[in-house]
């Protein structure tokens, strides 16, 4: 089975992740990287340089060469129109997250994949952290006894470009960073969010962005914990390191302190003008790509599906909506 | 030179004393207590007399240093106040808010001074964090968050562990100890516009306090807040973190201390034992203390005010209200 060719192709790659995916593929034995697409010609040329990997003039073009799978690491708002052109022509798709920025499209993407028979997998790589992996371990061993609360923390670097343009990105720093978070506390319990509340802050950390960068949401679980987290891009520049995602969970018996990205050698560098912390943690990426890799030649299920990724964007809307109304907001919306 | 009385002799107080004791131009005169045996405990350890009566103190001192528990302060401070004493009351300053508002507007009327003991702007990493916020170092605060996690104060463990576990008397972990995360988030960010918070205050689960509140500033800023009566005994942790628009501040107790010593203990075990000390002066209650003196000799205006011990009763409040029916609670017609 390892020795069967899985030939893939990018849909867009104006997502960072997209060259981290990328590298991933390529470190595979058995998967050729037959190409890219983006809507920017430069992007295109510039990435297929740096990777040594063919870039299309269309979608329809690359599609032609007969791929077993499409990575779409577009824009958010182009999740859609690219899902639905691959749908019926690969047999996997790993979609980048959010799976999209409206209910509408998220549900139209998830038929769209069933009618055509292609499985579609949301691409959340925290769920393969090592230490995420262990304290899934811990928390089903009953570690903690019964979970009490969460105190949890995707913070961020303001990331500038597409990011930011409400009509490419369809949210800010509360979509951006709120899927991540919760996708895992979906996976740790098997639990949905059943209400959240949300104070959200539009160019609260960068006069005039323009997009909210900045959030606090409060939720409720169907297992009855509560929890929050912050979403904010606040961390500046001069910060050592790009962000964070942080779980803290108290339970009967105590409490758990899960930094997933706390494995880091401390770099003072007069080159750089500050200190950074160079992590040197496993790459998550590598996990969730020989996952889906895996996924496309045995034919089983996604890992994370389509609707694990609806479900985490749909928090992220509901807080948008509880900010707007300065209510709670119960889920689901649908 | 001042002279001091104290009145209630529990825990707190004994953190006070421990600072009077050794403060200059200061008089440690005696103690005021309803269990007399505890006042005797208090003179026989660090001087000075027992009273008999509230009056009696009164007579023999210029401030009145109230540690008795919360639900007592109002009494206290309305007796001091008609004495024309200078007054330091422990936080909260009420568990109500009509009884906090009644304290600090007889202490306004009668010109006596009140303050609020709100010691975490005295502890010097958070009164270095809003020093560099003042020298403009982050910019405009926007997300403010902090936490003050610790275990339920168990009945036979702490002598005022009764009082604490009794929701009707300390108002659980928000008013007990969120104020001090509120009146410094305050401190940092200005007025509490909004107020949402879930917990267990209302669960029913014996021994478990714990809430995480969700503020909105006038400002624009927004704020979090964890504090915690369910943590494991092993460590009470403390942490803020503000960020503003042009960087970020962030200290954690959880981070190595600069005293740390790992070794064998004699039953074969193993020990691990952190400390962070401070010079006599720099100690938060003694800094506290030593304060309120400079500001009652003149020599300092005031760190924190009788209104600020007041509002952050009232956000507290909310907070708790906001547990109790799910939604948040507008702080412009919060009135308790």
């Amino acid at each position: 089975m390892t020795d069967q060719l899985v030939r893939i192709g990018f849909l867009g790659v104006a997502h960072l992740h997209s060259v981290s995916y990328a590298n991933s593929l390529l470190a595979l034995a058995g998967v050729e990287v037959v190409g890219i697409w983006d809507r920017s010609e430069n992007l295109a040329a510039d990435w297929s340089a740096r990777l040594g990997v063919r870039h299309f003039a269309s979608v329809e073009s690359l599609l032609a060469e007969g791929l077993d799978a499409v990575v779409v690491c577009s824009e958010n708002i182009a999740h859609r129109p690219l899902v639905e052109q691959a749908a019926g022509r690969v047999k996997a798709i790993l979609c980048e997250k959010p799976i999209a920025t409206t209910m509408e499209d998220a549900h139209a993407m998830i038929a769209c994949c069933r009618a055509a028979n292609t499985r579609l997998q949301i691409a959340f790589p925290v769920r393969f952290a090592p230490s995420v992996v262990e304290l899934k371990r811990q928390l089903d061993a009953g570690l903690l006894g019964e979970i009490l609360t969460l105190n949890c923390t995707n913070h961020g670097s303001m990331p500038g470009g597409w990011f930011i343009d409400p009509a490419l990105a369809g949210g800010g720093a509360v979509l951006d960073h709120t899927v991540h978070v919760i996708d895992v506390l979906r996976w740790l319990w098997r639990v949905e969010v059943t209400e959240v509340y949300a104070e959200i802050g539009d160019s609260l950390l960068h006069p005039d962005l323009g997009i909210d960068d900045a959030g606090l949401l409060s939720f409720t679980l169907s297992n009855g914990v509560y929890g929050t987290l912050d979403t904010s891009w606040s961390r500046p520049s001069s910060y050592p390191i790009w962000g964070d995602v942080k779980l803290e969970i108290l339970g009967e018996r105590g409490v758990v302190y899960a930094d997933t990205l706390h494995q880091y050698v401390t770099v003072a560098s007069n080159a750089a003008g500050k200190t950074q912390w160079a992590g040197y943690g496993s790459d998550m990426d590598r996990g969730l790509i020989a996952d889906f890799i895996d996924m496309v030649r045995s034919g089983r299920h996604p890992s994370i599906t389509g609707e694990d990724g609806l479900a985490a964007m749909e928090v992220a809307l509901a807080a948008y909506a509880s900010a707007r109304s300065r209510q709670p907001v119960k889920l689901p919306i649908s | 030179m001042q002279r001091i009385g104290v009145i209630g002799t529990g825990s707190i107080a004994a953190v006070h004393l421990d600072g009077w004791r050794c403060m200059p131009g200061i008089e440690l005169v005696g103690y005021y207590d309803i269990v007399p045996e505890a006042a005797d405990r208090a003179a026989q350890r660090y001087g000075g007399r027992v009273f008999a009566t509230l009056d009696e103190l009164f007579d023999a001192v210029d401030i009145v240093d109230i540690c008795s528990p919360g639900t007592a302060h109002k009494e206290n401070v309305l007796a001091a106040a008609a004495a024309g004493k200078s007054i330091i009351c422990e936080k909260p300053l009420a568990r109500h808010l009509a009884d906090a508002v009644e304290m600090v507007e007889t202490c306004e009327r009668l010109g006596v001074p009140l303050f609020p003991a709100q010691v975490v702007r005295f502890f010097p990493m958070y009164s270095r964090v809003k020093e560099r916020i003042d020298a403009g170092a982050i910019g405009k605060p926007a997300v403010y968050r902090s936490a003050r996690c610790g275990s339920f104060p168990r009945p036979g463990r702490d002598f005022s562990a009764p009082y604490y576990a009794d929701f009707n008397q300390s108002g659980g972990v928000v008013l007990d100890v969120a104020v001090h995360d509120i009146d410094f988030a305050r401190w940092c960010c200005g007025e509490v516009e909004r107020v949402f918070a879930r917990g267990l205050t209302f669960a029913g689960k014996e021994f478990h306090d714990h809430a995480l509140i969700t503020l909105r500033f006038v400002s624009g800023a927004i704020g979090h807040i964890e504090v915690s009566w369910s943590h494991p005994r092993t460590t009470f942790r403390t942490r803020v973190e503000v960020a503003g628009d042009s960087g970020l501040m962030e200290w954690d107790s959880l981070d190595r201390p600069p005293l740390l010593a790992e070794m064998y203990n004699d039953q074969q075990g193993f020990q691990r034992m952190g400390s962070s000390p401070t010079a006599d002066e720099d100690e938060p209650y003694y800094a506290e203390l030593a304060h309120f003196v400079d500001v009652i000799e003149g020599r300092a205006t005031p760190r924190v005010t009788a209104r600020d011990g007041l509002e952050a009763v009232r956000v507290a409040l909310a907070a708790i209200e906001s547990m109790r029916t799910g939604q948040p609670v507008a702080m412009q017609d919060f009135g308790g």
